[in-house]
C-alpha cells in the first residue's frame, strides 16, 4: 500500500495544494472573455483556460529550467521561478493589450464592478461606455492579474517539484517529460473548474463574484487535484 | 550547456526576436482567417442579415489550434533531426508540414461553418477560399518556424529538460493566448466596427453588425490583415517578445538565485507603473463618457 506511506500522502496533499493555488489564480486574473475582445467588458479579451494555462505553462518552462540547473534549489526557489515566468507572461500580455485598448480602440480603462479603483482611488463609473460592462485593464485588474498569475505559476512549479522528486529515482532521463505533461494536465483541470464558477468573466479580486465563488471552487480543486495526485503516484508503479 | 554571459545574452536576444515575429504573425494569421473571439461577430453577422465575404475558420480557440500546429511542427522536426537532417532544414520541413495540416483544418472549418449557416443564405465564396487559404498557410508556416526554432534552441543549445515537441506545444499555447488577448482586440474592437465613431465604445446592441464595405469594393479578410498589421500584430509580437525575454533575463544575469527573483519583481512593478501611466494618459486624453451628477448640479447652481 504505497499510497499510505506518509511521504506519499504529503506529496498528494502538496499536489492538492498546487491545484488550489492554480484555481485561486484563475479568480485573480481579469478575464473578460469574448466581450472584452470587442472592448465590451473589463479585462483581458480571452477565456479563463487560455490565460491561466498560457501563463502557467511559461512558469512551468522557467521552473523546470531552474530545477534542472540548480540541483540545490529549494522548493521555494522552484516555485518562485514558476511564479516569475507566469507573472511576466501575463503582465506583458496585459500591457500590450492595454496599448490596443488605449490607441487601437480608443477607450479609457474602466471597471464596471467598483465605483472607485481600490488602489488608485480614481472614479470608474463615469468612464464606462454606454451598453458595455467596462473596458480595458485598470490598475486594480492589472495588479490582481499579476498576483494571480504568480500564484498559478507557483502552483505549477510545486507540482513539477513534487513529481520530479518522485519520478527522478525511478526514470531519471524521462522524469522531466512525464512530470511536465502531468503538470500541464493538472493545469488544465484546475483552469476549467473555476470557469464554471466565474461564468466566463471576472474582473479580479475586487469583483463581488470573487468572494462568492472562491471557497466552493478552491474546495473542488483540492479534491480533484488530490485525485490527480493519487493517479500520478499510481502510474509510478509501472516505472522501472 | 553552460554558456558565458555574452553568448547567453545573444541567445536570449535571438529568442526574443523570434518570439516577436511569431507573436506578430500569429495574430495576423488569426485576423486573415478570422479566429477566436472576434469571429463570433463574423459568425453572428449572417444571422442578423449581414451577409459578408470574410473568411470564417475558427478551428478552435487560438491557443489550442496554435499549440496543435506547433507540436506537429516540433514532432516532425524531432524525427528529421534524429535522421541526421540539418537543423534549419528539419525545422523548415516540420513547419511546412504543420502549416499544410493547418491549411486543411482551415478549409474544412470554413466550409463547415458556412454550410451550417445555409438557412441564413450566407454563400461560400470559392474565390475567398482560394485567395485566403494560402495566406493562412503562409502566416502559420512562419509562426511554426519561429516557435520550433525557439524550442530547438532551448532544447539543443540551452539544454532545457523538455523535448522539442513539448516546448513547441507550450510556446504554441502561449502565443495563442497572447494573440487572443492582445491583437484580437484590434480586430474585434476596431476593425469589425469601423462604422461608428472612434473611441465611442462598442454597445452590445451593435453585435453582429460588422462592416462589410472596404476602402475599395467589398471587404474581405485580406483587407482585415492589412489593417491589423499596422498595430494589432506588432503589439502581439511585443507581448510575446517581452514574455520570452523577461522570463529568462533575470536568471541569465544573476543565475538561479533569489536575487534574480527580486529583479523579476522589479520588472513586474515597472510594468504595473507603465500600465498606470497609460491609464492616466488615456483618461486625460479621452475624458469620461458621462458627466458626474454632482458636477452637473454644481455647474447648474453656479449658472
Amino acid at each position: 500500500m504505497v499510497l499510505l506511506d506518509p511521504t506519499t500522502l504529503i506529496d498528494i496533499a502538496l499536489i492538492g495544494l498546487s491545484g488550489a493555488l492554480i484555481c485561486l489564480a484563475v479568480h485573480f486574473i481579469p478575464v473578460g472573455g469574448a466581450p472584452a475582445a470587442m472592448a465590451q467588458a473589463t479585462g483581458i479579451g480571452t477565456g479563463t483556460v487560455e490565460l491561466a494555462a498560457g501563463s502557467g505553462l511559461v512558469g512551468l518552462i522557467t521552473s523546470s529550467y531552474m530545477y534542472a540547473y540548480e540541483p540545490t534549489a529549494t522548493m521555494g526557489l522552484v516555485m518562485a521561478s514558476g511564479a516569475l515566468g507566469a507573472a511576466v507572461m501575463l503582465a506583458s500580455t496585459m500591457l500590450a493589450g492595454g496599448f490596443i485598448y488605449a490607441y487601437g480602440v480608443g477607450v479609457p480603462f474602466a471597471s464596471a464592478q467598483v465605483k472607485k479603483d481600490p488602489i488608485t482611488g480614481q472614479r470608474q463609473d463615469n468612464y464606462v461606455s454606454k451598453g458595455t460592462q467596462g473596458q480595458g485593464i485598470p490598475t486594480i485588474c492589472f495588479v490582481s492579474g499579476v498576483v494571480g498569475s504568480a500564484l498559478g505559476g507557483a502552483g505549477g512549479g510545486l507540482i513539477y517539484y513534487v513529481l520530479m522528486q518522485y519520478y527522478s529515482p525511478l526514470i531519471s532521463t524521462s522524469a522531466a517529460a512525464v512530470a511536465g505533461v502531468f503538470t500541464m494536465g493538472v493545469f488544465y483541470v484546475n483552469s476549467v473548474i473555476p470557469s464554471y464558477g466565474v461564468g466566463g468573466t471576472i474582473e479580479g479580486v475586487h469583483d463581488p463574484k470573487f468572494r462568492r465563488v472562491v471557497p466552493k471552487d478552491v474546495f473542488t480543486s483540492i479534491v480533484v487535484s488530490m485525485l490527480c495526485g493519487i493517479v500520478a503516484i499510481l502510474i509510478a508503479g509501472g516505472m522501472t | 550547456m553552460v554558456l558565458d554571459l555574452t553568448m547567453s545574452m545573444a541567445i536570449l536576444a535571438l529568442l526574443g526576436a523570434l518570439a516577436t515575429i511569431a507573436g506578430c504573425l500569429e495574430d495576423l494569421e488569426s485576423d486573415v482567417g478570422s479566429q477566436s473571439n472576434p469571429n463570433s461577430q463574423v459568425q453572428l453577422a449572417p444571422q442578423m442579415g449581414f451577409l459578408h465575404r470574410i473568411y470564417n475558420k475558427a478551428i478552435s480557440g487560438e491557443p489550442i489550434s496554435n499549440g496543435m500546429s506547433a507540436v506537429t511542427g516540433g514532432t516532425v522536426t524531432a524525427v528529421l533531426l534524429n535522421a541526421k537532417f540539418y537543423a534549419v532544414t528539419a525545422i523548415a520541413i516540420g513547419a511546412l508540414v504543420a502549416a499544410l495540416l493547418y491549411g486543411i483544418y482551415a478549409t474544412t472549418s470554413y466550409a463547415g461553418r458556412v454550410a451550417s449557416q445555409s438557412r441564413f443564405k450566407q454563400p461560400l465564396y470559392m474565390d475567398i477560399m482560394r485567395y485566403t487559404t494560402p495566406s493562412i498557410i503562409a502566416h502559420n508556416f512562419i509562426v511554426n518556424f519561429c516557435l520550433v526554432s525557439i524550442a530547438y534552441i532551448q532544447y539543443a543549445v540551452l539544454g532545457y529538460p523538455f523535448s522539442i515537441p513539448f516546448l513547441a506545444l507550450i510556446w504554441g499555447i502561449s502565443v495563442g493566448a497572447i494573440g487572443s488577448s492582445v491583437g484580437d482586440v484590434h480586430y474585434g474592437g476596431e476593425r469589425e466596427f469601423q462604422n461608428r465613431e472612434f473611441g465611442c465604445g462598442l454597445n452590445t446592441a451593435l453585435s453582429g453588425r460588422i462592416v462589410r464595405k472596404a476602402e475599395s469594393g467589398l471587404r474581405n479578410s485580406i483587407d482585415n490583415v492589412w489593417f491589423c498589421a499596422k498595430f494589432g500584430g506588432p503589439a502581439t509580437g511585443i507581448g510575446l517578445g517581452l514574455t520570452v525575454f523577461f522570463s529568462s533575463w533575470p536568471t541569465t544575469i544573476w543565475g538561479y538565485t533569489w536575487k534574480a527573483m527580486g529583479a523579476g519583481v522589479i520588472i513586474l512593478v515597472v510594468m504595473i507603473i507603465m500600465n498606470r501611466l497609460l491609464e492616466i494618459s488615456v483618461k486625460n486624453a479621452y475624458g469620461p463618457y458621462k458627466e458626474d451628477k454632482e458636477e452637473k448640479e454644481a455647474g447648474a447652481v453656479a449658472h
